[in-house]
């Protein structure tokens, strides 16, 4: 009987060992870049991202060739309208929830008899409009991409905001025209907040929510904004969900950030 | 063909898709050829949104690549693809 495993021969000439070989070389080659980029401070990095941002760009342009063109114009009309109304939603939650903390802080503000100041007023002294010049989606890792760098007075550690004053990210790198930024809900980053005057841990899960603890007794409500002390008293999102179990001691809050992600175009950079 | 689409979709997946349309398109690659391309994909994607910090957080995508092109080693060898 012939034992001899008979799709040997086959997979001889159907898989040539060039392909184990180019494999493995491909592998050493990826490990060997990976180090390089460790050892020269992320060079390569910013090589690829200014490679992404500029099929970025170019893939925007056809976009908007395509939109200019009339192609598909009943789809697209159907599209706009969903978006426009998606926008005007997600801006008035953003405008609801800053008018909510505006409240908040003003309350605050009569109770300790001072006149306020006006952080908004000021920080818009310093600070920059910068474009988005990445997918806000595409990330894993939270991330995006603004066009503006160390060239134009940005460095890591920067707060990136919408246009009411909610904070997005922070810059995590800073290149000579671009810069990286970190989402503030990015899945494992975790933001000390205030919400109704409860001290709390925000635990980033990705997407732009949120979500927290708090003691079960104290108040809060849907739509309850959250502010970090840290990020300059800002707020950073509003509460979506609470969930209660009468058996725990602390009741789950969920958060979202009141800002459409997707629809948001320029953000503003400025200094913490 | 099916090979250059599927590097090509991956490439361009990293830049404007969901991930799970990079990791798809990775895993469908890894699973048919011995493809070197899987390993570039995951260091793109890796290098493109990473932040800064050595193996702070993991290269998730690199790491995944290798993963699919060396895990499926065994099964591309026993399904006889090429």
């Amino acid at each position: 009987m012939n034992l001899y495993r008979q799709n040997n021969g086959l997979y001889r000439r159907w898989m040539p060992r060039s392909g184990r070989k180019r494999l493995f070389f491909a592998t050493i080659f990826i490990i060997i870049l990976f180090v390089f980029d460790a050892i020269s401070g992320g060079k390569l990095r910013v090589l690829a991202r200014g490679a992404g941002s500029s099929v970025w760009g170019l893939g925007v342009s056809v976009q908007e060739s395509i939109h200019g063109s009339g192609f598909l114009s009943t789809r697209r009309g159907l599209i706009s309208e969903n978006t426009v109304l998606a926008e005007q939603i997600a801006r008035l939650q953003e405008r609801s929830a800053a008018y909510q903390m505006l409240k908040d802080e003003n309350e605050v503000f009569r109770e300790m008899l001072h006149v306020a100041g006006g952080v908004q007023g000021r920080d818009k002294k310093s600070g920059i409009t910068a474009p988005i010049i990445s997918s806000l989606r595409a990330s894993s890792y939270g991330t995006f991409q603004v066009g503006a760098g160390f060239a134009d007075s940005v460095a890591a550690g920067d707060l990136v905001l919408s246009a009411e004053n909610f904070v997005i990210g922070r810059v995590a790198e800073a290149d000579s025209h671009t810069s990286l930024v970190s989402g503030i809900f990015a899945s494992g980053v975790f933001t000390d907040a205030v919400i109704r005057g409860v001290a709390v841990t925000v635990e980033g899960q990705g997407g732009g929510n949120a979500r927290t603890t708090m003691p079960r007794l104290s108040e809060v409500a849907v739509g309850d904004a959250v502010i970090s002390a840290v990020l300059g008293a800002r707020g950073i999102g509003v509460v979506g969900n609470i969930a209660e179990n009468s058996g725990s001691a602390y009741k789950s809050v969920n958060i979202y950030l009141p800002v459409n992600l997707s629809a948001l175009k320029f953000v503003y950079i400025v200094k913490n | 063909m099916t090979r250059h689409l599927l590097a090509v979709a991956g490439i361009l997946g990293a830049i404007f898709a969901p991930p799970w349309l990079t990791i798809l398109c990775m895993g469908l690659l890894a699973f048919r050829y011995p493809a070197w391309e899987v390993l570039f994909i995951g260091l793109l994607t890796d290098f493109l949104w990473m932040p800064p910090g050595f193996f702070s957080p993991l290269p998730i995508f690199t790491i995944t690549a290798l993963i699919l092109v060396w895990g499926l080693e065994p099964l591309r060898k026993e399904f006889l693809f090429s």
